[in-house]
């Protein structure tokens, strides 16, 4: 799973009959200091996120099975949730008063 | 899946029974710098390797496809099939718009 921010969506009538009906969402897979890594990767989304979103894209495939209901469908990467607040722990955590 | 634009195709001689009939294009990848926008795909070659895509769904020469990688693309065949790269869907409009 990465973190992703959503950067653009895609529109495409001829395809893979599992794919109808889904939103194509262009995510850009972001590093642990929010820069962007490697090709933007076309995820199907459930969950409507909008542009320059942060989210989390899945490539597991047999969820994304499960969730365009066709075991066969070539689809893998899909949008699993969309990001509130996304930071990393940069302070040692605080010694509790015991 | 990846987006990329089809700059060729490939005709197999002798193939695996699973291969009959199958179509296989020669694909340009996209990547962040170079990235369809709109309707039209970018002119020239992207800078990373051109993968060999199976192709069922008719992609031509010129078109901006959706292809899958990895084990997910051989999903579609009735019997295992070796194949890593499959197109998915090809694209009618990209709407991309990067943040810098």
């Amino acid at each position: 799973m990465y973190l992703a921010r959503v950067e653009g969506t895609a529109i495409a009538t001829k395809k893979h009959p599992s794919l109808n009906g889904w939103r194509l969402l262009i995510c850009q897979p972001l590093d642990a200091e929010g820069k962007a890594f490697g090709a933007p990767q076309v995820a199907i989304d459930p969950h409507g996120a909008g542009l320059h979103q942060m989210v989390i894209i899945s490539s597991d495939g047999a969820a994304t099975r499960q969730a365009v209901r066709d075991p066969k469908s070539p689809a893998r990467w899909m949008v699993t949730a969309i990001v509130d607040k996304a930071g990393r722990a940069t302070a040692a955590p605080k010694k509790s008063a015991s | 899946m990846k987006l990329g634009r089809v700059i060729g195709r490939v005709t197999l001689s002798k193939t695996i029974p699973a291969f009959t009939g199958g179509r296989w294009l020669i694909v340009s990848p996209f990547t962040r710098g170079h990235y369809q926008q709109g309707r039209q795909p970018p002119s020239g070659l992207s800078k990373d390797p051109s993968p060999v895509v199976f192709d069922n769904l008719g992609g031509g020469m010129g078109d901006t496809i959706g292809y899958v990688e990895g084990r997910e693309a051989s999903m579609p065949f009735d019997q295992p099939t070796p194949v890593d790269a499959i197109n998915a869907a090809i694209m009618d409009e990209v709407f991309y718009s990067p943040l810098p």
